[in-house]
């Protein structure tokens, strides 16, 4: 049985703990465990954080958020925006590693990076006059979904 | 976001102590980067970073750490990291961020750090 959640909220700094706390919530409630929902709060605090460092630069606009438990233990986050057009393709990762040196590293891409490792599934899309789209989906450690 | 800070006498100059307490986030990290500069734009470029009140560490917080130690070694100095707690240090070997820095236990060891590189 899916279970929808719904949350918008203005796309401004001050609003990212109240989404945290949505997301903690509704991660919560899948049956997720604590290391999970933390990975959960991480990505999408990061992808908040972009949404509104860049996609709503120069404009204002709201962060909608949609979380949906297809099943227990799976959590899918979608993170809705109209601002600027993003482009993951267009950010550089970062060449994480053992053999990583600090000079190696951009400053740049890291929260993309940051998302990536932190979700089992990451999934842009840009629609002209709907704006951006991110899927991101977590699954329970040791789930056999 | 409070912040405490502490100069350290060690062997061979000053270590600067700079702990921020609590979430290092995209609100708080600016905070942490005024704390940085401030040593750093005044000279001051042995630092240790005491990470054990941070109880959560954004992308925003780990480029304000990348930026200050180049700074930092820019200047002939470094910043080192201590006292981080199991869920910034899973973050930081989660994402390769342990090659990149020293990470001690406590602030007192990356000071004799300082101290013994003096030394050398």
């Amino acid at each position: 049985m899916a279970q929808e959640q719904h949350l918008t909220v203005p796309g401004r700094y001050e609003c990212l703990a109240q989404i945290s706390d949505f997301v903690i919530k509704a991660a919560r409630e899948a049956g997720l465990s604590d290391d999970d929902i933390f990975h959960v709060e991480m990505a999408v605090d990061e992808a908040c954080s972009n949404v509104i460092e860049h996609a709503y630069a120069r404009v204002q606009g709201n962060i909608e958020l949609a979380c949906t438990v297809p099943e227990p233990g799976r959590l899918t986050v979608t993170i809705h925006d109209q601002g600027r057009p993003f482009d993951p393709e267009a950010v550089p990762l970062p060449p994480m590693g053992e053999d990583a040196t600090l000079e190696m590293i951009q400053e740049g891409g890291l929260g993309l990076y940051f998302m990536r490792k932190l979700m089992d599934e990451v999934t842009f899309s840009f629609t002209p006059g709907d704006g951006n789209t991110l899927i991101m989906t977590k699954r329970r450690k040791n789930s056999q979904l | 976001m409070k912040i405490v800070q502490e100069v350290i006498d060690v062997a061979g100059g000053k270590v600067y102590d700079i702990a921020p307490e609590g979430r290092l986030d995209a609100v708080t990290v600016p905070a942490l980067e005024t704390a940085l500069q401030d040593q750093l734009g005044g000279g001051h470029v042995q630092i240790v970073l005491d990470l054990s009140g941070v109880t959560y560490l954004s992308s925003s917080g780990l480029r304000a750490m990348l930026h200050a130690r180049r700074q930092a070694q820019a200047g002939g100095g470094d910043v080192l990291l201590s006292g981080m707690t199991p869920r910034v240090r899973e973050i930081f070997e989660m994402i390769g961020f342990n090659s990149l820095f020293h990470v001690f236990d406590h602030v007192a060891d990356a000071a004799a750090a300082f101290a013994k590189s003096a030394a050398a």
